[in-house]
C-alpha cells in the first residue's frame, strides 16, 4: 500500500528466464563475457585482543589485472570487517546490503552489532541464490561476546576458525599459518604473520598481487591499515620522461569559410490557432 | 455541525473544504505533551516534557527522542505508537537513500519522503491519519536545520516551534526570547525556560529530555545528568 520512495529491485531469488538462451549460444559456439574477478589472497586470525584481518589488492579480469590497488576489505559495522574473494561486484554489493540492514539493526535494538548477526545475514542471502552469488568472504570482528573469525562460501556454509583464508592464494597463505600459528599472539606478531601469508600469496599465486591491507579489530577500536606493505613498487621509470617526434608536418593552412546554403521561402498560411 | 455528517470517512471532503479526519488528528496532537525545538546558529536543540502514567513505570526504560541518522533526530507530540512506526519507516528510507547514493541524506529530503508516507495515510482506503506532528533537527551541508511535519503531511522549516498542550504560551515565549544569533548553550537554556513556563510540578532531568546536534554533526540525547546542569545553571 505504502510504496517506497525509491524503487528496489524485485523480491526473490534468481531469475532464470534467460538460461535456456545463453545454453543455445554456448551451443552454437560464442563464449560469455568474463567478469571482474578479485583473485585474491585474503585471511584472518584471531589474536589475544581481537581479530587482524588481511588482504591483497590485485582484481583481476580473466589474464588482465584491471585494478592495482584495490581495497578488499569492506567496512560492516563499526567493529565488523570482512574480507571479500570471487566476483568483486557480488562481494561489494553483499557486504554493502548486509551493511545497511546491520545500521538498521543497531537502531532499532540501540546496541553494538553482533558478528554472528553478520554471518547469518549473510548466509542467508547466499544460500537463497544457490551459489550463484560468487562471494567468498572471511568475516572478522569483536563484540560484547568476544572476538569471532568465520569464513562462508558462496553456496551459504561457514566456518568458525581462530585462522582462516580463502581465495585463489588460500592455499600460499594457510601454509604459512598452518607452521607459524600460535594462540596468544601480540599484535605485531599477528600483523607479522598475517603480513607473511599475504605475501607468500601474492608472490606464488597469479590472481593475487601488489599491496598488502590490513585490518587490527581490538574491543572498542579497529585501524584500517590501507596499503600496509608495498612489496611491488614501480620501478624501471625513466627519469627523463618520454618525448615523441611529431609525426605529420604542416605545410600549408587555407581556411574557406562556407557560406549559407539554406534559403529560407516564405510561404503558405499560417499554423491555425 | 454540518460537518459531522463528513467526518466518518477519511478520504471525503467536508462542504466547508476541511478533512475532518485531519483535524480530529490535529486535536490528538494538541492534547500531547509539549515538546519543542529552537534552531541555533550553530546546531539546534529538540525538547520535550517526560511525563510518565505513573510512578512505578521505569523511566530509563523511555526514549521520546529518536536518532533518524547520525545528525538527524526527532521529537513528538502525540501517540507514541504511532511516531514508533514513522521513526522505523524513516529510518529505513535513509538507509535506501544511502545505500543509493552513497551519501548521508539531506534533511530536507527525509523530511520531505516522512511526510510523503503521512499523507498517504490521509489519501488510503482502510487507515487513518498518524496522530502525531514531528519536529525534525538535523545538520548537514546547508547548516543547521528544523521542520515541523504535520499529520496531514505539510511540513514547514523553523527558526523556534512548539506543539501539544501548551504550544500557545509557548510559541509567544519563543517569540519574545529568539534571537538569529543565538548558540546551541543558549538556546538549550531557553528550551528549558519555555518547558518550564507550563510544566506542572518540579522540573528535573528525569522528566524532561533533550536533544542537541552542534556542528559536530553529531545527534545526540543528552543524559539526565547533563539535564540537571543546565537546569542549575538556569536557576
Amino acid at each position: 500500500m505504502s510504496k517506497a520512495a525509491v524503487d528496489l529491485p524485485p523480491k526473490g531469488g534468481f531469475s532464470f528466464d534467460l538460461c535456456k538462451r545463453n545454453d543455445m549460444l554456448a551451443k552454437k559456439g560464442l563464449t560469455g563475457p568474463s567478469f571482474r574477478k578479485t583473485g585474491t589472497t585474503i585471511v584472518g586470525l584471531i589474536f589475544q585482543d581481537g581479530v587482524i584481518l588481511g588482504a591483497d589488492t590485485r582484481a583481476t579480469e580473466g589474464p588482465i589485472v584491471c585494478d592495482k590497488n584495490c581495497e578488499k576489505i569492506h567496512y560492516m559495522a563499526p567493529n565488523i570487517y570482512c574480507c571479500g574473494a570471487g566476483t568483486a561486484a557480488d562481494t561489494e554489493a553483499v557486504t554493502d546490503m548486509v551493511s545497511s540492514q546491520l545500521q538498521l539493526h543497531r537502531y532499532h535494538t540501540g546496541r553494538e552489532s553482533r558478528v554472528i548477526t553478520a554471518l547469518t545475514l549473510l548466509k542467508k542471502h547466499l544460500f537463497s541464490y544457490q551459489g550463484y552469488v560468487s562471494a567468498a568472504l572471511v568475516l572478522g570482528g569483536v563484540d560484547c561476546t568476544g572476538p569471532h573469525l568465520h569464513t562462508i562460501y558462496p553456496h551459504g556454509s561457514t566456518d568458525t576458525l581462530p585462522f582462516a583464508t580463502m581465495g585463489s592464494g588460500s592455499l600460499a597463505a594457510m601454509a604459512m599459518f598452518e607452521s607459524k600459528y600460535k594462540e596468544g599472539l601480540s599484535r605485531d606478531e599477528g600483523i607479522q604473520l598475517v603480513v607473511e601469508a599475504i605475501c607468500s600469496g601474492i608472490f606464488n599465486d597469479l590472481g593475487s598481487g601488489s599491496n598488502v591491507d590490513v585490518c587490527v579489530i581490538t574491543k572498542g577500536h579497529k585501524e584500517y591499515l590501507r596499503n600496509h606493505l608495498l612489496p611491488n613498487p614501480r620501478t624501471y621509470i625513466n627519469e627523463k620522461g618520454y618525448s615523441f617526434p611529431k609525426k605529420t608536418e604542416v605545410l600549408m593552412t587555407k581556411i574557406t569559410p562556407l557560406k549559407e546554403r539554406v534559403e529560407i521561402i516564405e510561404t503558405g498560411d499560417a499554423m491555425e490557432e | 455541525m454540518g460537518d459531522s455528517q463528513y467526518s466518518f470517512s477519511l478520504t471525503t471532503f467536508s462542504p466547508s473544504g476541511k478533512l475532518v479526519q485531519i483535524e480530529h488528528a490535529l486535536t490528538a496532537v494538541g492534547s500531547g505533551q509539549t515538546s519543542l525545538g529552537i534552531k541555533a546558529s550553530n546546531g539546534v536543540v529538540i525538547a520535550t516534557e517526560k511525563k510518565l502514567p505513573s510512578i512505578l513505570v521505569d523511566e530509563s526504560s523511555v526514549q521520546k527522542i529518536q536518532c533518524l541518522t547520525p545528525n538527524i533526530g526527532v521529537v513528538y507530540s502525540g501517540m507514541g505508537p504511532d511516531f514508533r512506526v514513522l521513526v522505523r519507516k524513516s529510518r529505513k528510507q535513509a538507509e535506501q537513500y544511502h545505500r543509493l547514493y552513497k551519501e548521508p541524506i539531506p534533511v530536507t529530503q527525509l523530511v520531505r519522503e516522512t511526510a510523503a508516507v503521512m499523507q498517504e495515510f490521509t489519501q488510503s482506503g482502510g487507515v487513518r491519519p498518524f496522530g502525531v506532528s514531528l519536529l525534525v533537527a538535523g545538520y548537514d551541508d546547508n547548516g543547521p536545520q528544523l521542520y515541523q511535519v504535520d499529520p496531514s503531511g505539510s511540513y514547514f522549516s523553523w527558526k523556534a516551534s512548539a506543539m501539544g498542550k501548551n504550544v500557545s504560551n509557548a510559541k509567544t515565549f519563543l517569540e519574545k526570547r529568539y534571537t538569529d544569533d543565538m548558540e546551541l548553550d543558549d538556546a538549550v537554556h531557553t528550551a528549558i525556560l519555555t518547558l518550564k513556563e507550563g510544566f506542572e510540578g518540579q522540573i528535573s532531568g528525569k522528566n524532561i529530555e533533550i536533544g542537541i546536534i552542534g556542528s559536530d554533526k553529531k545527534f545526540r540525547v543528552l543524559t539526565p545528568a547533563e539535564i540537571d546542569d543546565y537546569l542549575a545553571e538556569v536557576e
